[in-house]
C-alpha cells in the first residue's frame, strides 16, 4: 500500500512540479478556499487526530512546533 | 478603455473578496467532541474541547482552545499472574502480559498570538499546558513566516519550542509504592518552505529535529529481568535518557476540477532509538453543493522496533535499557477517514466525521468527531 500511494503523490506532485507559475493575489480563489488547506478542513479535528497518533506510535514532528507533551505515552 | 478599465475593477474585486473571505473567517467559535474507543475494551476516551479565534485589528490573531480528555479502559503490560498464585512482582510467581486498567482525566489548553507585520510576514508565539493525575506539561513555541516575494507564492518559515514536563513514578520496584517527581525536556526546531505552484496547487517542505532529554521511561509500563532464574522480577522499563529525532515532511494540495481537492502528505522519522517511521496520508473534499463537502482520506504508517524493545519475557536479563511497550515495536498501521461537513449558513456549520485505526499488533479503534462552527 505504501508503495502506490509515494507512487501517487509523486505522479500528482510531478505533475504540480512541471511548472511554478506566478499566481497574482487576484488569481488565488481557489487556493484560499477552506479545503484547500494545508491543516485540512477542521485545524481542531486534525489536532485531535495527532494526539491519537503521538500516544500510539513511537515518531512525532512536522506538524508544526506549538503542542505540549502528554503523559500517554 | 473600458475593457481595461472592466479588468481592474474584477481584479480589485475579486482581491476584495478574497481579502474579505480571510478576514471574516478568522473570528470564530468552535466545539468539538472525540470520542474514541479501542477494541478488547482497551482505552475509551471521550474529549470535548472549546476553540476560539479573534482578530484585534489587521496586524494581531489571537486563538485559544481547551480540551478536557476523560480517559477509561486498560492497557497492556507485564503482570503478576495471579492463576499461578501470584500477587507480587518478585520471583514467587509467573507473569502474564494482559490488560493493566487505570482512570485518567486530562485537562490541557493553548493560546497563540499572530502578528502580521509590515510587509504581512508573520510570527506565531503561543504557550501550551496539559495537567493529569501524574504528568504536567508546559509549553512554548514561536515561529517566524518570512513571504520572499510580493505576490506572496513563497514563503520560508522557522520555529522553535521548548517542552517542560514533570512526571509522577512509582516504585514499585522495591514495593515501596513511592512516589518521586521527574523531569524531561523537550526542544523541537522546524524549518520549511512552502511554494505555490500554480492558482490551484500549492507544496510544503519541512524539516525538523525534537531533542528530548530526562526522564523519558513509561513508570506505568513493566519488563521482567531474569525470567526463570531465582533473581526473576518484575520491575519498571527503563528508557535511555536522551532521544535525538530528525525528520522531513512534504505536503502538496491541489484542485482537480472546480470541487475536488487532493491533499497527500509523507513523513520521514528517524531516532538514535533506531526508531525509524514513514507516514503518507492521503485525503480528498469534494464540494457537493453550496452546504455540504464530503471527505475522505487514508493514513498508511510503519515504524521499525526500539533497540531496547522486546517483548518476550525470557529476554531481559542485567541490560540497561529495557521495554516491552508495543509501541516501541515494530509494526505498520492504516487509518480509514471519512467525513461530512453542513454549512447552514455563512455563520454556522456542523462536522462529523468516523475514522477507522488499526495496527498490526492487533490494536483497533474507532474515532467519531462531531462539531459546531460560528464565525463572527
Amino acid at each position: 500500500m505504501i508503495k502506490f500511494l509515494l507512487l501517487a503523490m509523486s505522479a500528482s506532485l510531478f505533475m504540480g512540479c512541471s511548472l511554478i507559475k506566478e499566481v497574482k493575489p487576484w488569481e488565488k480563489e481557489t487556493l484560499a478556499k477552506p479545503i484547500m488547506q494545508f491543516g485540512g478542513l477542521h485545524p481542531e479535528v486534525t489536532k485531535f487526530e495527532s494526539h491519537v497518533y503521538f500516544s500510539k506510535e513511537a515518531s512525532r514532528g512536522g506538524s508544526g512546533v506549538a503542542g505540549g507533551g502528554c503523559g500517554c505515552n | 478603455m473600458q475593457l481595461k478599465n472592466f479588468n481592474s475593477i474584477s481584479k480589485i474585486t475579486a482581491v476584495a473578496i478574497i481579502a474579505s473571505n480571510a478576514l471574516y473567517a478568522e473570528n470564530y467559535v468552535s466545539v468539538e467532541f472525540l470520542q474514541y474507543d479501542e477494541n478488547d475494551n482497551r482505552v475509551s476516551v471521550s474529549a470535548p474541547s472549546l476553540s476560539a479565534s479573534y482578530d484585534i485589528g489587521t496586524d494581531y490573531t489571537i486563538k485559544a482552545d481547551i480540551v478536557h480528555d476523560a480517559v477509561s479502559g486498560a492497557t497492556p503490560s507485564w503482570q503478576p499472574d495471579s492463576s499461578s498464585g501470584a500477587s507480587s512482582r518478585d520471583n514467587s510467581g509467573d507473569y502474564v502480559y494482559e490488560n493493566q486498567e487505570f482512570k485518567e482525566a486530562r485537562n490541557a489548553g493553548s493560546i497563540m498570538l499572530t502578528t502580521r507585520f509590515e510587509n504581512r510576514d508573520e510570527l506565531y508565539t503561543g504557550f501550551d499546558y496539559s495537567r493529569e493525575s501524574d504528568f504536567d506539561s508546559k509549553a512554548v513555541s514561536a515561529e517566524y513566516m518570512h513571504y520572499t516575494d510580493k505576490s506572496h507564492n513563497q514563503a520560508l518559515n522557522v520555529g522553535v519550542s521548548y517542552a517542560f514536563n514533570e512526571i509522577l513514578s512509582y516504585d514499585y520496584d522495591t514495593g515501596s509504592g513511592a512516589s518521586q517527581k521527574e523531569e524531561s525536556h523537550s526542544l523541537n526546531v522546524q524549518a520549511g518552505i512552502s511554494q505555490v505552484l500554480n492558482d490551484h496547487s500549492s507544496v510544503k517542505v519541512e524539516a525538523f529535529t525534537i531533542l528530548d532529554d530526562g526522564y523519558l521511561t513509561n513508570p506505568h509500563a513493566n519488563v521482567v529481568r531474569d525470567y526463570n532464574t531465582a533473581n526473576q522480577k518484575l520491575v519498571t522499563e527503563n528508557r535511555p535518557d536522551k532521544r535525538t529525532a530528525y525528520g522531513a515532511n512534504l505536503k502538496y494540495i491541489t484542485m482537480v476540477g472546480d470541487d475536488l481537492s487532493f491533499k497527500t502528505n509523507y513523513r520521514f522519522y528517524t531516532d538514535d532509538w533506531d526508531i525509524d517511521s514513514h507516514t503518507v496520508d492521503a485525503d480528498v473534499y469534494y464540494a457537493l453543493n453550496k452546504k455540504v463537502t464530503l471527505g475522505a482520506g487514508v493514513r498508511y504508517y510503519t515504524q521499525s522496533e526500539a533497540n531496547f524493545y522486546n517483548k518476550n519475557k525470557d529476554f531481559f536479563t542485567n541490560e540497561e535499557y529495557a521495554s516491552s511497550d508495543e509501541r516501541l515495536s515494530n509494526f505498520d498501521a492504516t487509518t480509514y477517514k471519512a467525513s461530512v461537513d453542513f454549512k447552514q449558513n455563512d455563520k454556522v456549520s456542523y462536522n462529523l466525521g468516523a475514522e477507522f485505526y488499526s495496527q498490526s499488533t492487533g490494536l483497533d479503534a474507532t474515532m467519531i468527531t462531531t462539531g459546531l462552527k460560528y464565525k463572527f
